[in-house]
């Protein structure tokens, strides 16, 4: 998950870069601590950087670095030419590489050899047994090639082992999601949740979850998991605030307005809401208006 | 009529437009948006759409309902309804119809019983530079008496085309224009209020 500011400093790098202003390295750099999947803009620039022979000196040690950059996302836009050329490259320079092993394996994977690369990865698995990021491309493959059953399986196995692998826990959550497997999915979120209490996504996810599996008691802590994605938001997180007035309503709906609901908190979402609207998106304000009377009226 | 068992389907090239660069926008996502329109005798028009979501929580209830609630409202005093649904799948070779588009279907074609849902067809996405066809590249779904969500073979007189026979060309090159670039979708909205989901600038 990315933060404002490094989000910022990304999209003023990406800028700089697409106008020819310099900064490729920085870039790359960025894309790669920040574990962004940005393929087209990497393969553009980073080929660039490495087709020059004095820029690609200057990097000195980096070079592999950058090769193995380029290598995915070349694999990840199909130009399995690029990729293959890099590779054969990061083949020559460390022989008998494991890591290079796992890149061949990709581009296995990525001409659609599923059997191939299967036992490629099998076999690299074999010599490290608890190589993380091989065990997620068996999960990666097994979504590729529509066996979503077999992912899951392979997933939760992987967590089994890795339970702190919070990637992994998401990538789990989202996987039930598409299937509209909720409360698996809010299983999920409940580990995120316990593992990192102050990332308000976590919160926001379980409540959005929550409301959409739907029942009482479920809408009321659906409420309240968006009022604290609020608390450590700082009020600033929309969904939250919209989610807060959907659950009033809901469960006003249900309860057909007879339980003691507190209707103070959604009133100041629904206020904060219009002010954020005025100031930011003034010509949406009778629009929003219109939605939140409707939904008081549900 | 009480069924979309023999309506014919046009839809207008900005709304189709808009979905499809929708979903390049988002190649690695599935992404789904939202049809509006009108019927007119036997045939839904549909003249507008909205582009929805693309991140993994297309299956939520809270930011569709929000979505839906807001978009009605809009579209109602311009005497357009919502229509249809548009769904794009994450992977390439997926040419089925999940159980969250047939759910989301399904909503919708309780208040429009001549809904359509409209799935993309990434193969035609793929082969449009090179076969000149003028047929939309999605697939055509509509509700039949059996209550579930049928595909609507393009055999013959094709039940859903572009009102103007030359989208796909227009489509094509916005596509080589990176256009998709300027698409905002209602998740970007809710990220980013000052994003506008109704697209006003796109096609300025």
């Amino acid at each position: 998950m990315v933060s404002k500011t490094e989000e910022s400093q990304l999209r003023q790098l990406e800028n700089q870069v697409e106008n020819g202003g310099g900064g490729a390295w920085e870039y790359l750099s960025l894309v790669r601590k920040l574990k962004l999947r940005r393929s087209d803009k990497v393969l553009n620039h980073g080929l660039t950087l490495l087709n020059d022979p004095k820029k690609r000196s200057a990097l000195g040690p980096d070079e592999w670095t950058l090769y193995e950059q380029v290598a995915i996302a070349a694999l990840d836009c199909q130009c399995l030419d690029v990729a293959k050329d890099c590779i054969k490259v990061l083949q020559k320079k460390f022989p008998d590489s494991k890591r290079v092993g796992r890149l061949e394996a990709m581009l296995l994977e990525a001409k659609g050899s599923w059997a191939e690369a299967e036992k490629a990865y099998t076999s690299l698995l074999e010599d490290n047994a608890l190589d993380q990021v091989i065990s997620m491309r068996k999960v990666a493959m097994a979504k590729a090639r529509g066996d979503i059953l077999g992912a899951i399986d392979s997933l939760n196995k992987y967590l089994e082992i890795f339970m702190a692998d919070h990637d992994a826990w998401r990538e789990l959550a989202e996987i039930y999601l598409s299937l509209q497997m909720y409360k698996q999915a809010a299983f999920c979120y409940e580990e995120l949740i316990l593992a990192q209490p102050t990332i308000p996504l976590h919160h926001l996810a379980y409540a959005e979850v929550l409301y959409t599996i739907g029942g009482l008691e479920n809408l009321q802590t659906a409420k309240k998991y968006y009022a604290s994605t609020i608390e450590l938001t700082g009020g600033k997180n929309t969904r939250a605030l919209y989610g807060i007035c959907l659950c009033t309503s809901a469960i006003a709906q249900l309860t057909k307005g007879k339980n003691n609901e507190d209707k103070e908190i959604s009133r100041l979402a629904a206020a904060s809401l219009e002010k954020d609207y005025k100031q930011i998106s003034p010509d949406k304000v009778s629009l929003l208006g219109s939605a939140l009377k409707i939904m008081k009226l549900q | 009529m009480s069924n979309g068992g023999d309506c014919k389907y046009v839809i207008h090239q900005n709304a189709y437009i808009k979905l499809v660069l929708h979903a390049l926008n988002h190649k690695t996502s599935a992404v789904n948006g939202v049809l509006l329109g009108r019927l007119s005798g036997e045939v839904v028009e549909i003249t507008e759409s909205v582009p929805l979501f693309h991140t993994s929580q297309i299956g939520l209830l809270p930011p569709l309902e929000i979505a839906l609630i807001t978009i009605e409202e809009y579209y109602s005093s311009q005497g357009l309804s919502i229509v249809g649904y548009f769904h794009a799948n994450e992977r390439f070779d997926d040419l089925e119809l999940g159980s969250v588009a047939r759910n989301i279907g399904d909503h919708i074609h309780r208040y429009f019983p001549q809904s359509a849902v409209l799935l993309l067809d990434n193969r035609k996405l793929g082969a449009l530079r090179n076969k000149k066809d003028a047929a939309p590249i999605m697939q055509l779904y509509t509700r039949d008496s059996s209550k579930s969500w049928k595909q609507v073979e393009s055999t013959g007189t094709s039940r859903l085309t572009t009102k103007e026979p030359s989208a796909n060309i227009v489509l094509l090159d916005f596509i080589s224009s990176n256009k998709w670039n300027e698409i905002v979708d209602f998740d970007d909205h809710l990220d980013d209020i000052s994003k506008d989901w109704l697209n006003s600038g796109l096609f300025k």
